[in-house]
């Protein structure tokens, strides 16, 4: 059984990861938390809901419901924290943030009702056995996609020129402006990818518990600040190792101690990660992100 | 500015005043004096707000079933007068309409609420006052214990839990169960103990306990764990979101298992999420059903299509026999005064209504048979799986 709640808990945990490089991305740059964050994620299954639902191809539904939240992202940091940028303290960036999640939210509940819709059963699901462990081909998916999605962002950080300019806006906002990067365009492509692996993940949960809903978002979101917290807030490598440690743990928190934990063994490591090492698994205090 | 006919005008607009409160005196008079002519029943019961889907189908049944007795002789040869406040799904609203019906009204009994909290807020009033009130839906605890005013009518999960256990037991064979709790849910954590109870005196075995919450969606360690535990059938106590969720994770798991649960399944939800994977895999009671109805419900069926034009719930059946049941206590006793009546109300056996059998026990609760077992087939919801008599003790 222990390797099969293993399997459940990675699964569940590169859900996490996925939204939490959403977090460690932005924070990286410009040191916001962004709370909308866990909506961008919710409308990312919606969209992907949606393009189901016409009878599109479920992979070119992915893609789609990426394209839609991207724009989506680039859409909230323009309207909501780019005015605020530079001008107003670091706080009213965060108030913001959480006034767009509660707007979001509500936004979808008043457009779908606040019931938990079904997700269709696209990919046909059977389980095969690997010795005495049983899995899904469908925890076997949603795994691939995240590590091919992880694979391409770290590719796209270290080997390109926009990764390039993000690294170097981490290090430095204000020298990379400098330097002549357009740091406006940097940040908001910093939201775009950002915004397009939650929108995956997001499909992704909907599609294997079968079931989306308008608040889906606000703990899948606050879970994975804790996977980026985990792993080192501003550290891509970290998002991912907290986000499946974080899915583990949980799992096998209700696996071996109860389900009443569940949420509490989340939050729990949360609060001893900033007792004992503020910076994370991954992070380094002086800084280098991204 | 002319004085005078500013007076004038005040003096037109108070006998305007003094005239509109006669009439209304006159207006509340009529029906005072008819009162020994008519015996009036206040209905409880939302007809808006977010309870109004229990309120609403219960006022019609009740006023169904007036419309029978006048049509007949009423009661001992009197009228029977209806009235029918909303009380919003609001405690303060539900006191006021209370008390208004008791004091100005001189209502003779109270037919509802079918929510309990809202039943045991009229109830206080009602068994201060000396008046009945018959609940027609509070399922809680702590209703009659109120005091000897105070009757209800419902299926209870004390007496169903029970009765599905030892079906689920003795004729499905299932005696290793295991149950699953939705831990941040007041109603799952009630009715687990009761469930628990049931299965340890009917000889079942309790393989796996466990715990989900409301809101959740991952279920995977849970169901692993089940599967693992091997169980012949997995009760589970809380709503119809969850249950349908599970039933999803478990057919991803290749673990065919049935649920079985209370009325909390009950909703269209379940047959919605949970897709193929709950098709007759997932079992609840439910006090009511319009399937295979028997000849008493089978005539209330009819008069109800044919009056509203669509299909009865079971808070139009319970309301529908609270008023016969009370009629019938009125009958028996040869008086109205709720003191006198209340004592044959709560001798009622087998009182053979539109929604199932009645009994009251020693301690004034509801023994209703038969339990009905729902769930779903094809497009069908609820279908009735199969009806379970339920003995009185």
């Amino acid at each position: 059984m222990f390797w099969e709640q293993l399997i459940n808990g990675l699964t569940l945990g590169s859900s996490y990861a996925l939204i939490a490089l959403g977090y460690t991305m932005v924070y990286g740059i410009v040191q916001l938390i962004n709370f909308a964050h866990g909506e961008i994620y919710m409308f990312g299954a919606f969209a992907g809901l949606f393009l189901v639902l016409s009878g599109v191809n479920v992979f070119i539904a992915l893609l789609g419901a990426m394209v839609f939240c991207m724009l989506l992202g680039m859409l909230v940091e323009r309207i909501a924290y780019r005015p605020l940028r530079g001008k107003s303290s670091r706080l009213s960036a965060l108030i913001s943030a959480i006034g767009v999640s509660i707007f979001l939210s509500t936004l979808m509940a008043l457009y779908r009702g606040t019931n938990t819709t079904r997700y269709p059963e696209i990919i046909g699901n059977s389980t095969f056995s690997v010795g005495s462990i049983q899995i899904s081909s469908l925890q076997v998916i949603i795994l691939l996609v995240s590590a091919l999605l992880m694979v391409g962002l770290q590719l796209l950080i270290q080997k390109t020129r926009i990764g390039k300019a993000m690294r170097a806006c981490s290090q430095d906002l204000e020298a990379s402006s400098l330097m002549g990067i357009n740091v406006n365009r940097v940040i908001s492509a910093t939201f775009a990818i950002g915004s397009a692996l939650a929108a995956a993940g997001g499909m992704m949960v909907g599609i294997y518990y079968n079931a989306v809903w308008p608040y889906m978002g606000t703990m899948a979101g606050l879970k994975a600040f804790a996977a980026a917290v985990l792993g080192g807030i501003g550290s891509v490598p970290g998002a991912m190792i907290g986000g499946l440690s974080l899915g583990v743990m949980e799992i096998m928190g209700v696996a071996y101690l109860s389900s009443s934990y569940k949420d509490a063994i989340a939050f729990a490591i949360l609060i001893l990660v900033l007792f004992i090492r503020p910076q994370g698994i991954m992070g380094q205090k002086i800084s280098k992100k991204v | 500015m002319n004085f005078k006919r500013n007076k004038k005008v005040v003096l037109i607009l108070c006998a305007l005043m003094i005239f509109s409160l006669l009439a209304g005196c006159g207006g509340n008079a009529a029906p005072d004096k008819a009162a020994g002519d008519t015996i009036k029943l206040g209905f409880l019961g939302a007809k808006t707000g977010s309870v109004a889907n229990y309120g609403i189908p219960g006022e019609k049944g009740m006023k169904m079933a007036i419309d029978e007795l006048n049509a007949g002789k009423g009661i001992l040869g009197k009228k029977v007068e209806g009235i029918y406040e909303d009380n919003k799904g609001e405690s303060s609203e539900i006191a006021n309409i209370t008390t208004k019906y008791i004091t100005k009204d001189k209502v003779v009994a109270l037919v509802g609420d079918p929510c309990t909290g809202l039943t045991k807020v009229a109830a206080d009033i009602a068994q201060e006052n000396k008046v009945v009130i018959f609940s027609a839906g509070a399922t809680g605890a702590d209703v009659v214990e109120i005091g000897d005013y105070v009757f209800r009518n419902t299926l209870l999960d004390t007496v169903a839990a029970p009765a599905v256990v030892d079906w689920m037991i003795n004729k499905k064979g299932w005696k290793n169960l295991a149950v699953i709790t939705s831990g941040n849910n007041g109603y799952s954590t009630a009715l687990t103990p009761i469930f628990k109870q049931a299965i340890a005196e009917k000889g079942g075995q309790i393989v796996l306990e466990d715990t989900v919450n409301d809101g959740e969606t991952d279920f995977t360690a849970q169901v692993t764990k089940l599967k693992n535990a091997k169980p012949d059938a997995l009760v589970f106590t809380g709503y119809y979101t969850e249950a349908a969720l599970i039933m999803n994770e478990a057919k991803k798991k290749n673990l065919d298992i049935v649920l079985v649960g209370g009325d909390g399944l009950y909703g269209q939800d379940l047959a919605k999420l949970g897709g193929e994977a709950v098709q007759e895999k997932v079992i609840f009671y439910a006090g009511f059903s319009t399937d295979q109805p028997s000849p008493e419900t089978a005539k209330f069926l009819e008069a109800y299509r044919a009056k509203y034009q669509e299909e009865p719930d079971m808070f139009s059946a319970q309301f529908y026999d609270a008023i016969m049941i009370l009629a019938q206590a009125m009958e028996t006793a040869k008086s109205t005064d709720p003191s006198v009546f209340k004592n044959e109300l709560a001798n009622l056996k087998d009182y053979p209504g539109v929604s199932g059998v009645t009994t009251f026990g020693a301690d004034r609760e509801p023994i209703k048979s038969p339990v009905c077992l729902l769930t779903v087939k094809g497009d069908k919801f609820p279908a009735l799986l199969e009806k379970i008599p339920v003995q009185a003790k």
